[in-house]
């Protein structure tokens, strides 16, 4: 069985991000300095969360213990395999994201770059943190400080709609901390006890045989809070809006680390807190899988009429963190059901969290490069960009088909063992729910990828599913297609007004405020002046042709690119070399039992 | 035992007549010695606060008296807590004042003599007592909030005066109902011959009920608060910072004693409308506290509503009447000294740096004074309640505490407490750090306050290193306090076995 | 006091009536600190109120037919309490400084504003 060894180095890994602040914000008048402090701190984080793996694969369980924190709870890092899943995989992508943050920021000459990298620095020692946590009170600590530590990021913009985002956030984010907290308290009140531990803390079962009530509010409050970083429908609304920020934070933050750490709260929650028995026994896994499964394709149907490739990107993470849950609350129901649905399930919603990832950073990146090099943000405006950006949008490509579960690339391996879970388990609706999200997938992501290749922004075909008005047109209507993007004149909102009132009815789907930078019509004028005749083999308006070779854009942007497009196919095609895999099945014998 | 505690508050009071007559011969000698005082109240807190944690209370009778006749001193756990925040604090604020202002040897007396009756009210077992300390803090609480130049202070001087005798009067008539019911003053002899003359009986229940709102008038306890945002925001900075950091602090620690010591616990299991009167109060004073001062536009005003709201929590921690809630209560009274003190002298520093009073003039905040800024935000958030604070700690007591005591809907309202504190101080947290300072020709005034870092404004003066000094290590120690909260803990444990058995 | 409630209130006022004096005195300050608009007003009745609860104390020592605390070697009791006039003495000690404060705080509010009713002083104010 497990063993667990005193160690600093989880509290090392906190820390080296932490301290890091202290000179990137010393050496802010030096970039180049700033980031090598940046890319310092990337770097060893990563290898001291890597220097655990062997370690926590052959059973061992790294715990720096740092005191009682309040009576009965101990301020304890600890790196079991769950903990190490999440802070590996935030390290490793921190470095990428690095790297990639100085093209992108540098590219567009943003301000506040310091300010920029410290927060960076700060959301990602509290992402390992929130990895680390030991119970779920220094849990829930990091899980707050990240909320602090991403608030400059999102509100980075300080424009006013990049304000009214990061109230947003703040608001809806500091609500599901107060849930947290409240379940925390509950919890603690019934088993007077918080560590986690595989399979749920031991007598809470107990207690909630006999309170089963106090037992269901306590995982209602706790999924709650947690659901709102998971971006669990109806509390997603702050991740669509947080795309005003930066897209490095956008791919490392509102794809992987924050997101995923309302999603890494919720795993510990069904694994570590309650158990998955105990949670299919108080009837909330069945709930919680119901969420998952109307967000995962609800989510998706939103994504189709997205017109913003950052926007389209959000509503794909708020379906795709619902497999992951999915799998969760699956793997809860199914406990005892034959074949070891349970842990298939739970296997395939955990792969979920790194193959999301480096799939999902493929396509935030793209998306930024694009920003970057291009200015277009639109997708009716990317018709035959694939020839100016082909190393970008190729990847993109790879990526998208990993969104939808096409085999050889990450996406396939997670939702092949959610299904086999599903179905084996009898859960044939959550099975349909997949496969009609997969199919969607497609359908939005499959328009990217075809108008950046087979369409030129000459030749294109209409749109009617984004330009059209919501629920078709009815007889001689082509009159009310839209111009491509958006409709400039909707009203400049005030300052401090909810981005989501106003007249909706008068809009597209575009979703951004009237002032955000480049869209609509500003989108499409900045694509029209980078067009020429000259571009293409014939006379036509065409995007300059680069070739393959990295010309279309910095190194410092396409190697993030075509790294974290390489993860997910490695992940793909061999996920038993990738050592995710291996954790995740420690992961899930260690919560059931059962080895698969 | 020890002939200490008298000096606690003889300390400070002799030293206030040294400063005034010091003052005679040589002017501009106010601060070293009111300084030397608070060096040496702040030892002499310390060492007896040492004692009461080592060997149990320390008591005292003044004058050689028994106890029954004399007045007793009585320091246990809870009060050395606070009369150590009192010296710490107040010496604290003594640095930020040296260049903040006022100046001036009759400042300092003054501000010695309340030092010296705060400490009175934390240090003393009996009632009567206890009222005079509660006007000599008040009558010097109204002189130092009237120390600023403007009419404005003198307004909110007159104003806190008339609601503040009012709630000290109401607080003498429940001495004398507690007086005629059992012959006694002294709180220990009270405990026990209330309890005699049966909790059941009017007089008894009548003199709680003034012992109650006078004291709720004097912590400011919503609807009874109305003398404190103009008293705060009407006062030169330093004053406001001492005032809110302690004044009310005491106050809410004398309702402490005055419930626990006085009434004791059983008493509250008699009588459940005494603890619902205390629910009542803290669920209202939250809630309203922080609602009003979302809509404040001045920053000093925010922050006094804010301490309405806080003062809330406290009282929520009392009203629970378990260990758990009251070791909350106790660490939320000392936290948020700690944090309002700081906010105030933060907002005290910006103000005499930029001439910032209104919230909308703290746009760009960041850029002008990152450490104030900064300090500002670490104070904000660790008032809000975000962990590792000690705002977080305490919070998490109280609500543990009512959770325990299963009183539902109040263990609700505490936690939602941090999403209404968040409503206000985000929105300047937002200002300072995300939006452009707004252009000089914005200000309706026609001020450039705005645009010119260097403006020296009404309050005039640079900030000194004392002033920064005071705001960043109320700063550091709002977060560098809360892991020091479980000794903490363990020390008042014997205390709180005492008071709530 | 429980005896008397039983009494009737006609004996009630008969024998307690120094406690009565004491809700009058109570009620007419408190009347006259909220409803007048002028500050002296309101301090006079601040005072007055807290000479309903001196009141309050003195009635509350009272025996009857006892003597003044004086001991002597010729006294003997019964004796009034002594207790709550030292009281009183303390507090009305207090009361005088209150009131030398709030009159020293007028005469600045009257410098600064020239009026002395809360109303005007207002309105003033409200146009700095």
């Amino acid at each position: 069985m497990t063993e667990i060894t005193p160690s600093l180095r989880p509290l090392a890994a906190v820390l080296v991000s932490a301290i890091a602040i202290v000179p990137i914000l010393l050496s802010g008048r030096r970039p180049n300095l700033r980031e090598s402090w940046t890319v310092l701190a990337a770097l060893s984080t990563f290898g001291i969360i890597a220097s655990m793996v062997p370690g926590v694969l052959s059973g061992t369980v790294y715990a720096s213990r740092l005191g009682t924190f309040l009576p009965g709870v101990e301020f304890t890092l600890m790196a079991d395999p769950l903990g190490l899943l999440f802070a590996l995989l935030a390290s490793l992508l921190w470095i990428v994201t690095s790297f990639y943050s100085m093209g992108y920021m540098r590219g567009l000459d943003e301000h506040a770059q310091t300010r920029y990298f410290a927060a960076f620095a700060a959301s990602v020692a509290s992402a390992v943190g929130v990895a680390f946590a030991a119970n779920l009170f220094v849990l829930f600590v990091f899980y707050e400080l990240l909320t602090v530590a991403t608030y400059p990021l999102v509100t980075h913009d300080e424009t006013d709609e990049a304000r009214a985002a990061g109230r947003k956030y703040l608001t809806y984010t500091f609500g599901g901390g107060v849930a947290v907290f409240a379940g925390a308290v509950l919890v603690f009140w019934m088993v007077g006890d918080v560590s986690f531990a595989a399979g749920g803390i031991d007598g809470l079962a107990a207690a909630a045989n006999a309170d089963p009530m106090i037992a269901r509010l306590a995982f209602a409050l706790l999924a709650g809070g947690f659901g709102v970083k998971a971006a669990l429908m109806p509390l997603h609304s702050w991740l669509p809006d947080a795309m005003v920020a930066p897209t490095p934070v956008s791919g490392l933050l509102h794809a992987v680390a924050v997101v995923k750490s309302g999603v890494f709260g919720i795993a510990r929650l069904v694994l570590d807190i309650y158990g998955p028995g105990l949670v299919g026994e108080l009837g909330m896994g069945t709930i919680l899988a119901a969420v998952a499964a109307f967000t995962l394709v609800v989510a998706s149907v939103i994504a189709l009429r997205q017109d913003n490739l950052k926007r389209r990107l959000a509503f794909s993470t708020v379906s795709q963190l619902s497999y992951i849950v999915l799998g969760l609350a699956v793997g809860a129901v199914a406990v005892g059901s034959p074949g070891n649905a349970s842990a298939y399930a739970l296997v395939g919603g955990l792969l979920h969290i790194p193959a999301h990832a480096f799939m999902k950073l493929t396509l935030f990146f793209c998306a930024g490069a694009l920003h970057v090099e291009t200015h277009t943000d639109d997708i009716s405006n990317m018709a035959g960009i694939g020839r100016r950006m082909p190393v970008t949008m190729g990847a993109f490509a790879v990526a998208a088909a990993g969104m939808a579960g096409i085999p050889l690339v990450a996406g396939f391996v997670s939702k092949y063992f959610l299904l086999i879970g599903s179905v084996s388990a009898g859960g044939t609706i959550y099975a349909v729910a997949l496969l009609v999200s997969g199919v969607l997938n497609i359908a939005y992501f499959w328009p990217v990828v075809y108008t950046a290749f087979f369409e030129s922004p000459t030749e294109r075909d209409p749109k009617p599913l984004v330009e059209g008005p919501l629920g078709g047109r009815f007889g001689n209507a082509a009159a009310t297609l839209r111009s491509d993007g958006g409709d400039s004149s909707s009203e400049v909102r005030s300052d401090g007004g909810d981005p989501e009132d106003g007249s909706e009815a008068e809009q597209d789907d575009h979703g951004f405020a009237a002032d955000h930078e480049g869209q609509g019509i500003q989108d499409t004028m900045e694509t029209v002046g980078q067009l020429d005749e000259d571009h293409g083999e014939d006379d036509r308006l065409d995007w300059q042709h680069r070739r393959w070779t990295g010309e279309e854009s910095t190194w410092l942007m396409l190697g993030p690119i075509c790294f974290a497009a390489a993860g997910s196919v490695v992940l793909g095609i061999v996920p038993d070399l990738a050592v995710f895999l291996r954790i995740v099945r420690l992961i899930v014998a260690g919560a059931t039992g059962v080895s698969v | 035992m020890t002939d200490l505690p008298p000096f606690l508050v003889a300390l400070p009071l002799v030293a206030s007549v040294v400063v005034l007559f010091a003052g005679l011969a040589r002017s501009k000698t106010g601060w070293p010695i009111a300084a030397l005082a608070g060096v040496a109240q702040l030892g002499l807190a310390g060492y007896l606060a040492y004692r009461v944690f080592t060997a149990g209370p320390i008591s005292y009778v003044v004058g050689g008296f028994e106890a029954f006749y004399g007045i007793e001193l009585v320091i246990d756990g809870l009060s050395a807590s606070v009369v150590v925040l009192i010296a710490a604090v107040s010496l604290g604020i003594l640095a930020y004042a040296r260049t903040a202002g006022p100046r001036g040897n009759p400042f300092y007396a003054t501000y010695l003599l309340l030092v010296g009756g705060l400490t009175g009210v934390a240090v003393t077992g009996d009632v009567f007592n206890m009222y005079v300390f509660i006007e000599i803090s008040g009558l010097t609480a109204y002189a130092l909030v009237a120390s600023g130049d403007s009419g404005r202070s003198a307004v909110a001087a007159l104003k806190y005066l008339i609601v503040g005798t009012v709630g000290a009067s109401l607080y003498l008539l429940g001495v004398g109902y507690a007086y005629i019911g059992t012959g006694t003053l002294n709180m220990a002899d009270l405990s026990a011959m209330l309890a005699e003359v049966g909790y059941q009986s009017t007089l008894v229940q009548t003199a709680f009920a003034l012992f109650a709102i006078g004291l709720f008038i004097k912590t400011a306890v919503f609807p009874l608060h109305t003398w404190q945002p103009e008293a705060y925001a009407g006062s030169p900075d330093s004053v406001s910072g001492f005032v809110s950091a302690l004044v009310s602090t005491t106050f809410a620690y004398a309702l402490i004693r005055i419930s626990l010591t006085v009434f004791t616990p059983d008493f509250f299991a008699a009588v459940d409308l005494a603890q619902t009167l205390l629910i009542v109060g803290a669920v209202v004073s939250i809630v309203a506290g922080s609602l009003l001062a979302v809509s404040q536009t001045e920053i000093k005003r925010m922050l006094a509503y804010s301490s309405v709201s806080q003062f809330g929590l406290v009282l929520a921690g009392l009203a629970v009447l378990n260990q758990t809630a009251m070791v909350g209560a106790t660490v939320h009274l000392l936290g948020h000294a700690v944090m309002k003190g700081g906010l105030f002298l933060a907002a005290g520093l910006i103000a005499t740096a930029t001439g910032a009073r209104e919230i909308h003039e703290y746009e760009g905040l960041s850029e002008r004074m990152p450490y104030a800024a900064g300090a500002f935000a670490v104070l904000a958030f660790a008032m809000v309640g975000v962990p590792p604070t000690i705002g977080f700690v305490g919070k998490w007591y109280i609500a543990f505490g009512a959770v325990e005591a299963q009183l539902w809907p109040l263990a609700a309202i505490i936690l939602a407490s941090t999403l209404l504190t968040l409503a206000y101080f985000a929105r300047l947290v937002e200002r300072m750090y995300f939006r452009e300072p707004a252009a000089a020709d914005d200000h309706p005034e026609g001020e450039a306050t705005g645009a010119q870092p260097d403006a020296m404004v009404a309050d005039g003066g640079r900030p000194s290193l004392g002033m920064y000094a005071a705001v960043l290590v109320a700063a550091v120690l709002a977060v560098v306090l809360a892991p020091a909260v479980v000794p903490f803990e363990q020390l008042l444990d014997p205390t709180l076995d005492i008071l709530l058995p | 006091m429980i005896d008397a409630l039983a009494a009737g209130p006609v004996d009630l006022l008969a024998t307690r009536s120094y406690y009565a004096g004491t809700a009058l005195l109570l009620g007419i300050g408190a009347y006259v600190m909220i409803a007048s608009p002028n500050l002296v007003k309101k301090v006079i009745g601040m005072n007055i109120f807290q000479t309903g609860i001196f009141l309050f104390f003195i009635a509350s020592a009272y025996v009857e037919g006892a003597k003044s605390p004086i001991v002597g070697p010729k006294a003997t009791g019964p004796f009034v309490s002594p207790l709550p006039h030292v009281l009183i003495l303390t507090a009305i000690v207090v009361g005088v400084s209150l009131t030398a404060v709030a009159l020293g705080l007028i005469v600045r509010v009257y410098n600064e504003y020239g009026t002395l009713e809360a109303d005007v002083l207002q309105e003033v104010r409200s146009d700095d």
